[in-house]
């Protein structure tokens, strides 16, 4: 009986984190996202991450969610000050909607409109390296 | 390409004292250019040039060249979000608010003295840059520099000297 109420739950959980991933596959996702380059002065498809959405509440770590010309989910991604990286600053329970994560990227950016201090982008890529050219320009 | 323009005129003055004293870099036309750049992940941004000798009437074009990101060209100046002032006192601050890849903004300097100015997002990571009209003022706010407010560490560091920009008209970043 508890193997099959384990069973129940898994699946259940693993039906909401389909549905969750389901909801912003595809661009635009639903609010409270809405398009970084409507929120601040910034090019709509920036090269090498693609089309950018964000709840503007959760600035500056997001997630952000990137999106190809196709309007296809491709990465998460968290922009995380390095100011903030230090002993008293956590970064806990941030949202993961976009489902499977093929890879990670973590590298430094200088800034820019919307997180304008230096700051690591962690990228979870959900889709293969090679596709990640689907957003390279 | 979109052209934004705006021209700052102040008082000139020591123009004829100042002629021989340029190279023929900045000479060679009334427009000078300045490239804002950055690599495509956005780790390195930067003014091409980051320092510059012009002569007063001069007009310097900066335009984003940037494909993945939007920069600023902005006075240090207290009417700038209350930044220290780093520009001779009797000049008018500038402000080009967001520029997007390919977008321009103009400025004619026409007050001597020494100039500073940053991009409003990249400020913390060294993206500033300077500009010498004529000379140097006499008593002007570089003396002054230390009693003038704070800059972030990376943007001190990364003002080419007054001494460079005098001796070699143009200067690039490292």
């Amino acid at each position: 009986m508890k193997k099959l109420a384990l069973a129940l739950v898994v699946t259940m959980a693993s039906s909401l984190c389909a549905m969750a991933a389901a909801d912003v596959a595809k661009s635009p996702p639903a609010a409270p996202y809405q398009q970084v380059s409507k929120l601040v002065k910034l090019p709509d498809f920036l090269p090498g991450m693609g089309q950018l959405f964000v709840d503007p509440a959760k600035l500056p770590a997001g997630p952000f969610l990137a999106y190809d010309h196709d309007g296809k989910l491709v990465s998460t991604i968290y922009m995380l000050p390095i100011k903030d990286l230090n002993p008293d600053k956590r970064f806990d329970n941030l949202a993961a909607p976009g489902g499977n994560v093929d890879h990670v990227d973590v590298y430094y950016n200088a800034g820019h409109p919307g997180v304008e201090v230096p700051h690591a982008h962690v990228v979870l890529w959900h889709v293969s390296v090679a596709d990640e050219a689907r957003v390279a320009k | 390409m979109t052209l934004t323009r705006r021209e700052m005129l102040g008082a000139g003055g020591g123009l004829a004292a100042a002629l021989s004293l340029f190279p023929l870099t900045a000479w060679a036309s009334e427009v000078v250019d300045i490239r804002m750049q950055g690599r495509d992940d956005g780790s390195h941004v930067w003014f091409d040039p980051i320092g510059i000798l012009i002569k007063p009437g001069q007009t310097i074009r900066w335009t984003n060249l940037n494909p993945g990101n939007s920069h600023t060209t902005t006075a240090y100046n207290p009417a700038n979000f209350e930044r220290p002032l780093r520009i001779p006192k009797a000049a008018k601050p500038w402000d080009s608010d967001y520029l997007l890849p390919n977008e321009s903004f103009s400025v004619t300097f026409t007050e001597q003295g020494v100039y500073d100015y940053y991009c409003i997002p990249h400020e913390h990571a060294g993206m500033v840059g300077r500009i010498i009209v004529g000379e140097p003022e006499a008593h002007g706010w570089p003396q002054l520099a230390g009693a003038n407010g704070d800059l972030p560490e990376e943007a001190l560091k990364a003002f080419p000297t007054i001494e460079d920009i005098m001796t070699k008209g143009i200067v690039r970043r490292a």
